[in-house]
């Protein structure tokens, strides 16, 4: 704290401080109008983020409640539109982009950007981004996971003018919201967020009123050189050295059996940090495939979790380099599809979370549990005039053990943890639909010395409609959320449908599309825990209990998992024991034979899960095996590929 | 005898009485530290210490910490929730977001009531209303049975869709009052028959766990001022602004849960209107932290977005107060990227600014205020003696010698950023909702609050400052100045186009209903109840409704389409005319007025006080001579200009240079911030 500041620095010290605390506050101005004003449930459940620019489109502020997966690409939409409309701008502009190639997220993430004049010198730029709901393209919500290339997935906006000298463009505007399947809320969502873009316009002016243009250009440019400076010097304060770890996605629904790996080199050196993705696949025949600008954005979120306190600007990007190998997949270039580019996002996200938590373990954390996305749409056949309904969700899940700390439980996914997850009492007014089950999944959790925390599973009802599909967008069915230091991991990810009439349900997976659903059909979907963290058999068995007493955790499994034997005395009074002999006993026992367990024949495993013996949550935990989970045959390629993992995070760490 | 009101606010350190004489208006404040581990004591030392003889007392009103520290501190009786199967985690899952976006190691509380105390019972109702499933009633009494075994002392009773129809609510909590006959339940319907469970839970899981501990105090306090005599209601100001009586409290235990930051917002809101300025900002500035609160058109603006701990909402509408962490013992330091910083960390009391001689080296704004001149070094009326010389060593260690800079533009330097740190704060509740901050006046109070009162106006262009003759001691007036007031809302979701007024009229009738039968109940006479309606509404696709008043008939519907409009554009600077409007919900504001004695009105006669003293006091890099007045000498018609300080018992004003400054005939003084 007493470190003497640069010399050379040109705004006083008040100047400054009030001028970096103004820029933030003024892009919270812009998310509080755009909360009050939305149309989107997606932007309104807080799938946005605004931001300032200075004059070259660098990022001077980011909001303090925007979400992770717009971090480091919202000066690249910025950049793009200046480009393109360089020395063509007026005040009263504003411009619309959304494209991935371009530096941007996916097509639903619709960037409004308004240069800020004072007088006719251009001075900076406010940027407003808002994920739409809808995009047009070959299925509601325009997430199609079969899609290959962009052409079936929606309408890229290439930077395009809005509004003219303040005049609103609704010849463009309507041919844009013409696309989609919600062209009302299109055009709301396009006030809403040109009139948040205004907020900070009208914000900049004052303080050009009160500061002059020089000392607020000037600050601009120092809130940068604050960032960059804070940050290069904890890097610096850290040693040099390299990192390695790889995380996979399922699989290529075009390729054959196999997951498919995102490999990461971390090297710190000096007060530099580069991340190199040499080894990473090449793109694969879905929508998760990531373009550089969302790799990129990936990589800052998730360096940025281990520095919480510091502000989000362009000075941060300056010490962090990206290295790719051309086509891969996370550096997809048009027109591969890249919509579902969150999957890939996450695993870069969980991936620098393991090589950060060597380097700083006070702050470790296993793995997250994977972003679940269900987007179903048709008519609903409950109104006479049975209007199309569009029902999208997301759940919450379970987040990594820490180092002394259980991970969060029921926490939003960790590409955006603003993002809110939505009422099921709005679901239910909404759409042809009835929640039946919405509540925390047992047994959920990564066991560890500090598990992870638990999941959650939701289970609905599709009421009168027709022509109803669904698509379910997710991931780690097979590439199983994974513990560290010891700790196991959760469960897989996966949809299952029950037919109306039929007892039976159907394993429908992670990811599939366009699926056809039907009155009285009945789908639910668990999210993963996080994985835990150290070894199981050291928790505490009075944790253990805490947690069984709960119903977070079943008697079995605690048994099975943490080798503690528990016995219900008065469940009524919430009475249980601990029977400290037998726990002692079947913790030897499970130590004595678990690093067999998890190297034994698949084939066995397989046949013991066929027969009913072992359940998905053994053959995971205990035997490190990946089945397929509907027919019980093995996987024999993602077993080995998990075990390289289970070796690495689990065994290596028991004592 | 003549009769006197009495107002009590618990503060953390202090417990204020204010005593009004109800003949002359004359008020009188008693301080006397506060015992946080009975709140009660703390009042009957200061009843005691203010010779107040209770049967004189016609009004005894009281804003009280106990239900909020309950919460803050969870010291909260074993309470239990009933759901509907299959909805027992809605309070945990919330709405799964985090208030620390990028600390993967802070996390959102657990829900005040644990999973193991969250039982589920078959039913359901869809969400048309229509009973899908009557109440099981074998689960019903087999989870009373269980919850009696556990000995709860409240039950939150949280059935899905239970908005549109409560039957199935209501059904189980006869199960459980015949099982559990002296156990309070609050039944989620009732407490808040709002869409959004998790809203709905919330708010009434809150409800349940202040139930016991608030119901406990407020009748062992009722009986104590009953035995000394005192025999009206005993009034509790709740964050709604307004008081209710021990009968309500049972029922709508956690709207108390704000009831100590109303206070200082009514009497802010209060003050501006005497003065005549509808539009004020209250500005009320302490030791660790500041409330900012805003009144337009002499109403205060109310939100229904708060909550005690981040994740578990209270939807019960309150008055507005965003609370910034900058007060007199906040902290200035260098962060690592070299920036100055102040707040949000503070000395807090103990140790306090480094002045205070109790070994904190690090400056606070009040080292600063010293250093500059702004503060004196004998306070309260000299039962406090700062040392200067330790502020200014502070100072000089803490940011003269880090930034290179002299002391006093380093003791600037601290001040002004805490100032532009508070006036962000007011633009965000200000400009940010539409509103210019040159239609305002800053009512500052608060011990700091006329310190920095005038330069954070003046760095918002608010042309006129106001400090409250008590400045420290303003919101027990707060607690004085308050009527009876419940606060009833139903959903009602409509396109505006389709609704006939008689539907809406009849909505209204029905909570109008409730609202006179509340009212009466507490003992108000039908003279004294006022009701104001007010309809949420949005556009269609919207998902945030703005609320606008509706007339004591509605006619016509199209008119407050016109209102929305208007309204939509003053707040977010755009509307849609030709898009559909939605209607959402229709609440009405149930008043029972509580006639106010008028404060003491003194002649006004202009002149030019004495002044006690003068003092070399820094303002924009150099030393000025400035005036030195004791408040207890300003009269009203006084007028004087800066630079200038008041000082008195409880707070410093300071009148920067350029700026005139009079008192009025409320003995408020006056500071116009333009030259």
């Amino acid at each position: 704290m007493n470190q003497t500041p640069e010399t050379g620095k040109s705004l006083d010290p008040v100047t400054f401080e009030v001028l970096k605390n103004s820029f933030i506050t003024t892009v919270d101005q812009m998310a509080e109008q755009m909360l009050r004003t939305c149309y989107s449930f997606v932007i309104y459940n807080r799938d946005f983020s605004n931001a300032l620019h200075d004059a070259e489109g660098n990022s001077i502020a980011q909001g303090n409640y925007d979400i992770a997966v717009h971090v480091g690409t919202l000066h690249n939409t910025c950049k793009e539109v200046i480009r393109h409309f360089e020395g063509d701008m007026a005040p009263g502009d504003v411009y619309a982009i959304n494209d991935p190639y371009a530096g941007g997220t996916h097509f639903s993430d619709v960037r409004l950007v308004r240069p800020i004049f004072d007088e006719d010198k251009l001075i900076g730029f406010s940027q407003s981004n808002g994920h739409w709901s809808d995009l047009g393209g070959s299925v509601p919500g325009s997430f199609d996971v079969t899609a290959r290339d962009m052409f079936r997935e929606g309408m890229r906006i290439t930077p395009v003018r809005l509004f003219h000298k303040g005049r609103f463009c609704s010849d463009v505007a309507n041919l844009i919201a013409a696309q989609t399947r919600d062209p009302a809320s299109i055009i709301g969502d396009i006030h809403s967020q040109a009139q948040a873009t205004h907020v900070a316009e009208r914000e900049i002016l004052r303080l050009v009123r009160k500061y002059g243009r020089d000392q607020v250009t000037r600050g601009m440019e120092e809130v940068q050189d604050y960032v960059e400076r804070a940050v290069r010097k904890r890097i610096a304060e850290l040693p040099d050295g390299t990192w390695e770890t790889v995380d996979y996605i399922d699989r290529d629904p075009t390729g054959g059996e196999g997951m498919i790996p995102i490999r990461i080199k971390m090297t710190i050196k000096g007060d530099e940090i580069t991340y190199d993705f040499t080894g990473s696949h090449p793109t694969i025949g879905s929508m998760y495939n990531s373009a550089p600008g969302a790799t990129f954005s990936a990589v800052v979120a998730g360096t940025k979790t281990f520095f919480p306190d510091l502000p989000l600007n362009s000075g941060f990007y300056r010490m962090i380099k990206v290295t790719a190998p051309k086509n891969s997949v996370v550096s997809a270039e048009w027109p591969v599809a890249v919509t579902g580019f969150l999957m890939p996002f996450e695993k870069i996200m969980n991936a620098i979370f393991e090589m950060w938590s060597k380097i700083m373990p006070e702050r470790a954390i296993a793995c997250a549990f994977n972003l679940e996305y269900l987007l179903a749409g048709g008519r609903d056949a409950r109104k006479p005039e049975k209007p199309i309904f569009m029902f999208y969700e997301w759940l919450p899940g379970g987040w990594g053990g820490r180092n002394g700390k259980d991970g969060a439980d029921v926490t939003t996914a960790c590409f955006g943890t603003g993002l809110m997850s939505q009422p099921n009492e709005g679901n239910e007014r909404v759409n042809p639909t009835r929640t039946t089950e919405f509540q925390i999944k047992q047994d959920s959790a990564g066991p560890g010395k500090w598990r992870g925390g638990v999941g959650v599973q939701k289970t609905s009802l599709l009421l009168e409609a027709e022509g109803a599909v669904m698509s379910y967008i997710c991931d780690r069915e097979r590439a199983v959320v994974w513990g560290v230091e010891g700790g196991l991991p959760s469960m897989p990810h996966g949809l299952t449908l029950k037919r109306a009439g039929s007892d039976e349900p159907t394993w429908l997976g992670s990811v599939f599309s366009d699926h056809p659903v039907h009155t009285g059909d009945e789908f639910a979907r668990p999210t993963a825990g996080g994985g835990g963290f150290g070894d199981p058999l050291e928790r505490d068995p009075k944790k253990v209990m805490e947690d069984v007493i709960d119903d977070y955790v079943s008697v079995a499994r605690a048994a099975v998992d943490y080798g503690v034997v528990i016995r219900e005395i008065d469940r009524d009074l919430c009475a249980f024991e601990i029977d400290e002999a037998a726990t002692e006993a079947k913790r030897a026992e499970i130590r004595a034979a678990r690093t067999d367990w998890a190297r034994s024949d698949p084939q066995e495993v397989s046949r013991r899960y066929k027969a009913g013996e072992i359940d998905a949550l053994d053959a995971i935990r205990q035997y490190a095996t990946i089945l397929d989970w509907e027919t019980g045959e093995v996987l024999p390629k993602t077993t080995e590929q998990f075990r390289e993992s289970y070796e690495k995070r689990t065994i290596a760490h028991w004592s | 005898m003549t009769k006197t009101r009495v107002a009590v606010d618990v503060g953390g350190t202090f417990t204020d009485i204010c005593i009004m004489d109800e003949e002359t208006g004359a008020i009188r404040i008693e301080k006397t530290a506060s015992t946080p581990h009975d709140p009660m004591q703390a009042i009957m030392n200061g009843i005691e210490q203010g010779r107040i003889d209770l049967p004189d007392v016609s009004m005894f009103s009281h804003g009280t910490t106990v239900a909020t520290n309950a919460l803050i501190t969870r010291r909260l009786p074993r309470a239990a929730m009933v759901c509907t199967e299959g909805f027992r985690d809605v309070v945990e899952i919330r709405r799964a977001n985090k208030e620390d976006l990028w600390d993967t190691y802070k996390d959102v509380a657990k829900p005040y009531i644990p999973r193991r105390d969250r039982l589920t019972v078959r039913e359901r109702v869809d969400a048309t209303g229509a009973i899908l499933q009557s109440l099981n009633e074998d689960d019903a009494r087999r989870v009373a049975e269980v919850l009696k075994k556990r000995e709860v002392k409240a039950v939150a009773v949280c059935f899905m869709n239970s908005y549109v129809n409560g039957a199935n609510e209501r059904r189980m909590r006869e199960i459980l009052a015949e099982v559990l006959p002296d156990v309070p339940v609050s039944v989620s319907s009732e407490v808040m028959p709002e869409i959004f469970e998790h809203e709905r839970f919330s708010t009434t899981m809150a409800n349940a766990v202040c139930a016991p501990v608030v119901v406990n105090y407020v009748s062992r306090l009722g009986e104590k001022l009953a035995d000394a005599g005192y025999k009206r209601d005993l009034l509790l100001l709740h964050s709604g602004g307004g008081v209710m009586t021990p009968a309500s409290v049972r029922d709508f235990s956690a709207r108390l849960a704000g009831s100590g930051i109303a206070a200082g917002a009514i009497a802010s809101r209060f003050i501006g209107n005497l003065c005549g300025f509808p539009n004020s900002i209250g500005f009320d500035m302490g030791g660790t932290s500041t409330d900012v609160s805003l009144a337009y058109a002499g109403e205060p603006r109310i939100t229904k977005d708060w909550y005690i701990e981040y994740g578990y909402p209270i939807r019960f509408p309150s008055i507005e107060v965003l609370t910034i962490g900058a007060g007199g013992g906040s902290l200035a330091w260098q962060d690592e990227g070299g920036s100055l910083r102040n707040g949000p960390q503070s000395a807090g009391a103990h140790p306090g600014p480094a002045c205070y001689k109790n070994g904190n080296k690090t400056a606070t704004n009040t080292d600063a205020n010293v250093v500059l001149g702004r503060l004196g070094t004998s306070l309260a009326g000299g039962k406090i003696t700062l040392d200067p010389s330790l502020a200014r060593e502070a100072v000089h260690d803490t940011v003269a010698a880090p930034f290179g800079m002299e002391l006093h533009e380093a003791a600037e330097a601290i001040v002004s950023v805490a100032n532009a740190n508070m006036a962000n704060a007011v633009r965000l509740l200000s400009i940010s909702r539409g509103y210019d901050p040159r239609d305002f006046a800053l009512v500052a109070f608060g011990g700091a609050g006329a310190l920095h009162g005038a330069a954070v106006a003046k760095e918002l262009s608010i042309p006129t400052v106001i400090v409250p003759p008590n400045p420290g001691v303003t919101s027990a007036l707060g607690c004085l100045l308050v009527d009876v007031q419940h606060d009833f809302s139903d959903s009602f979701m409509a396109d505006a186009s389709s609704v006939a007024p008689e539907d809406m009229e009849g909505a209204f009738g029905r909570m109008e209903a409730q609202a006179v039968e509340r009212l009466t109940h507490e003992g108000v006479a039908e003279a004294d109840m006022a009701l104001q309606r007010s309809v949420e509404m949005m556009y269609q696709g919207q998902w945030r409704a703005l609320s606008v008043p509706a007339p004591a008939k509605v006619e016509s519907v199209s008119a407050l389409v016109d209102a929305f409009h208007a309204e939509h554009e003053r707040e977010f600077n755009f509307r849609r005319e030709d898009a559909p409007v939605s209607i959402f919900r229709v609440a009405v504001k149930a008043v029972g007025i509580v006639p106010k004695a008028d404060l003491p009105k003194h002649q006004v006669s202009a002149h030019t006080p004495q002044t006690v003293g003068r003092r070399e006091v820094w303002f924009e890099g150099r030393a000025h001579d400035a005036a030195l007045y004791q408040r207890d000498d300003l009269k009203a018609g006084a007028t004087f200009s800066g630079p200038a300080i008041v000082e008195q018992f409880d707070s410093t004003t300071v009148v920067p240079p350029g700026m005139a400054a009079s008192v009025d005939a409320f003995m408020n003084i006056l500071i116009t911030t333009k030259g």
